[in-house]
């Protein structure tokens, strides 16, 4: 069994979210790779932010990208190599800022891979501003008199996007995030989960989540049953969204199906080209 | 000087399949073992405004289109005010005569023959095709088995039409005769030639954003996807394009990206990304009028010093532009080998000009190479970026049961991030180390082109070098083209030896960048600047006028 710590020095703040999406993921992967997942096919990418150290802290392969880019080069990642299963971490701000092209455009494409949202709910490396998901009024370096901009609604906007597996998830939480990270990645298509993680240093949703989190009792029987649950004034539930089958992008693009393993040699390019060009 | 040439001029319409014509076209004259050079001048419009293709034939190998033509064809009416003064002496033209009538030219029906012989409304462009074969007396078999080929859509409708407009032309011009049936010669655009070249030394994946001159690129590369299998992705934008190339490398696969000046500026930051995580990454960089969306359609040079100042941040890159579309083919295979020999980004620098027209080569299969990096052999603990002395680290690509960390930080041996001060001189360090491999490396392919042997020196780069080219076709052998492929690195003990008397600089710019960068880099003293910048190539003849003036003065 790979050992999934690396030696690398944790610099989260303490009692940090992030701790809790760490140790579920490195659960939730524990129990992939007994189910037979081969972790030398997993591959992972975050941007940048607090989010995107845990690219250090976890002993698997892939690329610390740029800030809002963590699903583009995800999604090179899986169409060179169709066979590696390929994870995403990114922020608010991050996936659903600087990056929300690429969030919206990974779900409408349905590439088979999981990106897993850290929403604190603010920028917290870059000491506090507000982000895509902060309410309105949210106080921040930025935004001294409060932030004037609705927020998104990161799991309505994935289910518009067209995202076939859409959860909640909670940093507080880790046995029912690793649950869910499973059933992601085990998902054919692609996975959107939303971790709720406190930031303790600059929006400490402890004791807001705390009060409000229910899980939901079974998949909503359509998207907009999904979505009024999603936005629930009292409630914040956790659990799966949505659970759908669609046609993957992989499958569906033209040239091969599998571009690494099926590149042709150079001679056998040349040849090609001789021929056609006789 | 050179022998007969015999220029084409076609007009029309936006949506009257202009450009098709011109290739059809071109592939006769090819047929007919005649070189040819075509270009498109189109706008950007889908319908209607005003297009126009060049076509100039000739026996031995022709670099660029005459802008005089012999014989115009004008699809409309505003093809024939605009083109009337382009008429070459003892030329024709033909006009559609449904629409107006004058007093010069050969008027035909086109818009009333095509209703009777299209059920639907059609395009008049085989009617084109039908005054050019008659014109030059070519065989009337010749242009049904033309169309049949080259038409798919509506073919018994095609060849009555086309037969009609045959009938009622006299034969009054004839072709240039050929010297040899030359074997083996294929109409190609430049971004076809970069496409096949990057796809022979061992592209997998090409990932773009439409942008005109570079589009054509990925339509090309998604047309060929089924017969390659290289798979060509049209993302949602430039900087997802350029993060997808960068991954795509990651999971192993050789990857290029392609812009025009506004898109490519969209991919600094990846670009950047490329330089520090030493991914290997191809960028076709075509260039049009600027700044920011500037003129779509046209040609330009503009982007000379950006092309050699991608990206923000220190990092080695190579920059080279092609100067024939056989040289498009040959430098993508290069460069793409390069990117991965030295895991850095790699730019190919060209124009609309010579990304979009089109000329009759043969392929150099011969001067192909393959893209390999140093790989991984498994035996010690992998670190992405091993300390080495030549600064490059092997790579190894999943599946791996080794750990493999690609960083956009700076980053230990590793790949974990690191913001230690020594070890952050240590990687730059060896990210540095690898520039003088680099140069040596680069001198293995022609790094300069030195056309003629005159005394009268000058200097251009990229698609100019058609333009000028041909013009000296028209002048005696007192002069001498000095073309830079390899920009970055220059090759500047290459180049020294021409710098001993002043030259003349021909660049399409407003200002004189590539005679000022030449000054900086190798100290050319400049004669003259031969500066266009209103997005046209040049005709042959009237730059052959320029030179010879800025000589002679």
């Amino acid at each position: 069994m790979r050992n999934l710590d690396t030696p690398k020095a944790n610099t989260w703040c303490p009692a940090c979210g992030n701790f809790g999406i760490l140790n579920a993921v490195k659960a939730g992967f524990k129990q992939l790779f007994d189910q037979g997942l081969d972790p030398a096919k997993l591959m992972i990418t975050c941007g940048i932010g607090c989010h995107g150290k845990i690219f250090d802290y976890l002993n698997i392969s892939g690329i610390y990208g740029l800030h809002g880019r963590a699903v583009a080069t995800a999604s090179g990642i899986k169409l060179a190599n169709p066979e590696l299963t390929v994870v995403s971490f990114g922020g608010d701000g991050d996936s659903l800022g600087e990056g929300l092209e690429h969030t919206l455009f990974a779900a409408k494409r349905n590439l088979d891979m999981t990106l897993i949202l850290h929403n604190n709910g603010n920028y917290g490396l870059t000491t506090g501003q507000f982000s895509p998901l902060s309410p309105i009024g949210f106080r921040g370096l930025s935004t001294p008199q409060g932030s004037a901009e609705q927020p998104f609604d990161a799991i309505p906007l994935l289910l518009a996007a067209g995202a076939s597996f859409v959860a909640r998830s909670y940093s507080a939480n880790p046995k029912h995030l690793a649950e869910i990270l499973v059933k992601a990645v085990m998902h054919r298509g692609f996975s959107f989960i939303e971790v709720l993680q406190p930031c303790v240093s600059y929006n400490n949703t402890y004791q807001y989540y705390n009060s409000r989190i229910k899980m939901l009792d079974q998949i909503p029987s359509d998207v907009y049953e999904a979505m009024r649950l999603a936005k629930d004034k009292d409630h914040s539930y956790l659990g799966i969204y949505q659970a759908e089958k669609r046609d993957l992008f992989e499958d569906l693009s033209s040239g091969f199906a599998n571009p690494v393993k099926e590149s042709p040699a150079f001679r056998e390019r040349i040849e090609t080209l001789r021929t056609m060009y006789k | 000087m050179r022998p007969d040439t015999y220029t084409v001029l076609i007009g029309g319409k936006a949506g009257e399949g202009v450009k098709k014509l011109a290739q059809v076209i071109a592939a006769t004259g090819l047929q007919l073992g005649l070189h040819s050079f075509q270009m498109d001048d189109y706008q950007s419009l889908i319908k209607g405004g005003h297009n126009y293709s060049l076509v100039s034939f000739s026996p031995i190998v022709i670099h660029n289109a005459y802008h005089k033509a012999d014989l115009i064809i004008c699809l409309d009416e505003l093809s024939y005010t605009q083109h009337l003064n382009d008429l070459a002496d003892g030329g024709f033209i033909y006009y559609n005569s449904s629409e107006q009538t004058h007093q010069q030219g050969i008027g035909i029906e086109l818009s009333k023959l095509m209703k009777e012989h299209y059920k639907n409304p059609s395009n008049p462009s085989l009617g084109g095709l039908a005054i050019f074969c008659a014109h030059l007396g070519l065989d009337n078999e010749l242009m049904l088995r033309i169309i049949k080929i080259s038409y798919k859509k509506n073919i018994e409708e095609n060849l009555s039409f086309a037969s009609q407009v045959y009938s009622l032309i006299q034969a009054q011009s004839k072709l240039p005769d050929a010297i040899s049936q030359a074997p083996g010669l294929h109409l190609f655009s430049g971004n076809q030639c970069i496409g096949l070249g990057a796809w022979a030394a061992g592209l997998d994946t090409y990932f773009a954003y439409p942008m005109t001159p570079a589009s054509s690129l990925l339509h090309f590369l998604a047309s060929m996807s089924a017969k390659l299998g290289v798979k060509a992705i049209h993302a949602e934008s430039e900087l997802a394009a350029a993060n997808m190339a960068v991954g795509a490398v990651v999971g192993g696969a050789k990857a290029a990206v392609g812009s025009s000046g506004g898109g490519f500026a969209l991919m600094q930051e990846a670009f950047s990304l490329a330089g520090i995580s030493e991914a290997p990454l191809l960028c076709v960089l075509s260039s049009r009028p600027g700044p920011a969306t500037g003129v779509s359609t046209y040609t330009a040079q503009e982007d000379l010093l950006f092309a050699l100042n991608q990206g923000h941040g220190e990092f080695s890159r190579i920059v080279a532009s092609p100067d024939t579309m056989e040289r498009a083919f040959s430098l993508a295979t290069e460069l793409l080998s390069l990117a991965w020999e030295f895991q850095i980004p790699v730019i190919l620098l060209t124009e609309k000009h010579l990304s979009e027209s089109a000329q009759s080569i043969r392929l150099p299969l011969g001067d192909a190479c393959e893209a390999t990096g140093l790989i991984h052999d498994a035996l010690e603990p992998y670190n992405r970026y091993q300390i080495t002395d030549s600064g490059i680290s092997p790579m190894l690509f999943p599946p791996s049961e080794e750990i493999i960390k690609w960083n956009s930080h700076e980053h230990l041996e590793s790949g974990l991030r690191t913001d230690q001060a020594a070890a952050m001189v240590a990687m730059k360090d060896k990210r540095d180390r690898k520039r003088e491999h680099i140069a040596l490396a680069c001198a293995r392919y022609p790094r300069i082109a030195v056309y003629g042997s005159g005394s009268r020196r000058i200097f251009a780069y990229g698609s100019t070098a058609l333009e000028i080219r041909e013009a000296l076709q028209n002048l005696d052998d007192s002069y001498q083209l000095i073309v830079p492929i390899y920009l970055e690195p220059l090759p500047v003990d290459q180049l020294l030896p021409y710098t001993d008397s002043p030259a003349l600089v021909i660049e399409h710019n407003s200002q004189p960048r590539f005679a000022t960068f030449l000054k900086e880099k190798i100290g050319l003293e400049t004669r003259q600047n031969i500066l266009k910048y209103d997005g046209r190539a040049w005709d042959p003849l009237v730059l052959a006028t320029k030179i010879k003036e800025a000589f002679d003065a």
